[in-house]
Parts: structure tokens; C-alpha cells; sequence
């Protein structure tokens, strides 16, 4: 059977275009970054005013509120990353 | 998540305020005997970040009571007049009890809000974690 090269390599490229994660992938990765950045941003204020509440500079209030937005904020990504490792250990288990 | 956190922030600043009230309370029982000490108030405003209501609460300007201010009949008194009498303080000590028993009770009231929005927060990671 004789096979065109040219219409090989067009299938090959197609099936490139197919496998090459475009769009989604670029949109999926800035929402971790975002969530990374606010996680971030929410440690850094809980640090801020839990420095603040022990200079006296600030009060109780805003020194728990501050505690219990990092908490909160520790548990989500706490709790996403133990999802994403899990996943990933079931795509390594998968038998081939 | 954004909903739970604002809740909080908004009954903090309610805490904060009633703290301020009680603060204000304070002082004014600690000065029921000074003489021509003004009771002090203050009123809470909402606040509002460009036009939009953020649902917090804060202090406005603090206000002296313009209660006319009792004669009070102490002739060895340094501030007395002729006729033996000084103006005393107008703090009234049980409108201060009051509002001071009010602050708490609304303090509380904020403190079960904070929380429980902290619960539900809590709960809905723990639906996620198992």
C-alpha cells in the first residue's frame, strides 16, 4: 500500500493541534494564579494585623477577624491541594 | 467564599463599634462626679465606599450631651459660687447602665454572627475535604 507523505504529515499535524492544550489550559492556570495571589494577600494581611494586634496598634476585632480570613483561606488551599494530589495519584495508579 | 469574609468584616466593624460605645460609656461614669463634665454619645453611620454600601458599620462624631447641668449645694467646695453652689456633671448613671447593657447585648449579637458565617465557612471545606 502506498502512503502520500503529504497527507501523513497533515493528519500528524492535526494530531498535534488536537493534543496541544490551548485555550482552556492558558484560562485554567491565571484562575490558580489569581486564587494563589489572593490566598496570598490574605496570609499576608492575617500576618500584618496579627503583628499589629501585638504591638497594640490594632484591636481585638480586627486581629480574629483578620486570623479567621487566613484559617479559612489556609483550609481551602489546603483542602484543593490535597484534591489535586489525589488526582494525580489516580492517573499514576491507572493501569496501562 | 467572598460572601462569608465580608460577613465577618461586617460584624467586626459592628464590634468595633459597639466597642467604641462602651468606651464612651466608660468615661462617662468615670467622670459622674466631675464637675461640668458633658456626657458623651455617639452615633453609628454606615459605611459606604464609593457609593456603594459595603454593609459595615463605623463611629460618627462623638457628641456631648446638652442636658442642662444640676446645681449642685457644696459651700467648701472650690468651685463654688456665692450662694454656695457648682455645677455638677449631667451623666445620668442608670441611662449609662443602659447603654452599657445594651453595647454587650449587641456585641454578643455580632460575635454569634461572626461566628456562625466562620461555621458555614468551615462546614462547606469540610464537605470538600473527605
Amino acid at each position: 500500500m502506498q502512503t502520500n507523505p503529504h497527507i501523513a504529515s497533515q493528519l500528524y499535524t492535526n494530531a498535534q493541534n488536537i493534543a496541544k492544550p490551548d485555550g482552556p489550559k492558558s484560562a485554567g492556570s491565571s484562575l490558580f494564579a489569581n486564587m494563589a495571589n489572593d490566598f496570598m494577600a490574605t496570609m499576608r494581611a492575617g500576618e500584618n494585623a496579627a503583628v499589629a494586634g501585638m504591638t497594640g496598634k490594632a484591636d481585638a476585632q480586627t486581629v480574629v477577624e483578620a486570623l479567621a480570613a487566613s484559617e479559612i483561606a489556609i483550609q481551602t488551599a489546603v483542602s484543593v491541594r490535597d484534591r489535586v494530589v489525589e488526582a494525580y495519584q489516580e492517573i499514576l495508579r491507572m493501569p496501562v | 467564599m467572598s460572601d462569608f469574609s465580608s460577613s465577618m468584616s461586617a460584624s467586626a466593624s459592628g464590634m468595633a463599634a459597639q466597642a467604641a460605645r462602651l468606651r464612651l460609656v466608660s468615661e462617662n461614669i468615670a467622670n459622674v462626679d466631675t464637675p461640668g463634665f458633658k456626657a458623651k454619645s455617639v452615633s453609628f453611620q454606615a459605611v459606604s465606599d464609593f457609593m456603594a454600601n459595603s454593609g459595615q458599620v463605623k463611629t460618627g462624631r462623638v457628641e456631648l450631651s446638652n442636658a442642662e447641668l444640676p446645681q449642685v449645694y457644696d459651700p467648701g467646695h472650690p468651685l463654688a459660687d456665692e450662694n454656695g453652689y457648682y455645677k455638677g456633671s449631667n451623666v445620668d448613671l442608670m441611662v449609662q447602665i443602659a447603654d452599657a447593657r445594651e453595647a454587650q447585648r449587641s456585641y454578643e449579637a455580632n460575635l454569634k454572627m461572626f461566628d456562625q458565617s466562620r461555621q458555614m465557612a468551615t462546614s462547606i471545606l469540610d464537605l470538600l475535604r473527605r
